[in-house]
């Protein structure tokens, strides 16, 4: 069982984290915000799953460090890709995801 | 008797829940993208707490120094607003389940033994971890930003019309 105090506040703290990230995510039809409310879940995920993960001394490190550098790739793609469509269709809403114009 | 570090722990991660409501709930972006950097750094404590050292370190440098702040800053410039039709109900489902699912997986893992205080590593470890045994994972990784700040760079150019060409 997880003995430690400070493990089970991190943990709970990170699944409630990560549901208000899958809360905004589907609460929120901008694109950006939904992107947003992604990040608050890998935030609350990384809270989680990282004493899960430490069982291997070193393993949680090795981990955190390639998660966080994939996390940030993936960023710059999505926003480029946001700057892109909101320059096409002057919106960011997800509603009018099929409306943009062929180039 | 509750140690200060449990303490420490429970106030950063009642600050992180204050910070991810803020990004849900306000109306200006950049404030919103602001608030994500703040999550982010209070995720980094809460792992410094637990003994992560480098894993906070490059959270701060690496995620809220360099990605969020391209948010922050992309927002700004945009002059991007936060408003939009919203679904409430939706939302509070998908949130009860997927709290109510990871509290499962927790549970499992308290159950079975998987959760165990971290070993502090320290950067010799950790760098000659990373290039002995995650040589691959790191060339890939490198490979992958690189493909991606060239990727990024393409489709903002190509999005402005006559501003790439």
């Amino acid at each position: 069982m997880i003995a430690n105090p400070v493990d089970l506040a991190i943990v709970a703290f990170g699944i409630l984290v990560m549901a208000m990230g899958a809360y905004g995510l589907t609460y929120s039809r901008n694109l950006m915000r939904q992107l947003l409310s992604v990040e608050v879940a890998f935030n609350g995920l990384l809270m989680m799953l990282l004493p899960l993960l430490s069982a291997n001394a070193s393993s949680a490190t090795y981990f955190g460090v390639v998660v966080i550098s994939v996390v940030s790739a993936e960023i710059i793609v999505v926003v480029a890709i946001l700057l892109s469509y909101y320059r096409a269709s002057r919106s960011m809403s997800s509603d009018s995801l099929e409306e943009v114009p062929e180039r | 008797m509750i140690s200060w570090t449990a303490v420490w722990a429970i106030v950063i991660g009642l600050a992180s829940l204050v910070a991810a409501y803020y990004v849900i709930r306000s109306k200006d972006l950049v404030y919103a993208s602001s608030a994500l950097a703040i999550l982010g750094s209070m995720v980094a404590a809460e792992l410094a707490i637990l003994g992560l050292g480098i894993v906070s370190a490059f959270l701060v440098i690496v995620y809220v120094g360099a990605a969020v702040m391209f948010i922050i800053i992309t927002v700004s410039l945009l002059g991007l607003r936060g408003d939009e039709r919203r679904n409430s109900g939706v939302g509070v489902l998908v949130a009860v389940l997927t709290a109510a699912l990871w509290f499962g997986v927790a549970l499992s893992a308290g159950i079975y033994g998987l959760y165990v205080a971290p070993h502090p590593v320290g950067m010799t470890a950790a760098v000659g971890g990373l290039l002995s045994r995650y040589a691959l994972v790191v060339a890939l990784i490198v490979i992958a930003q690189a493909a991606t700040l060239v990727e990024a760079i393409s489709v903002a150019r190509r999005g402005g019309g006559n501003g790439g060409e």
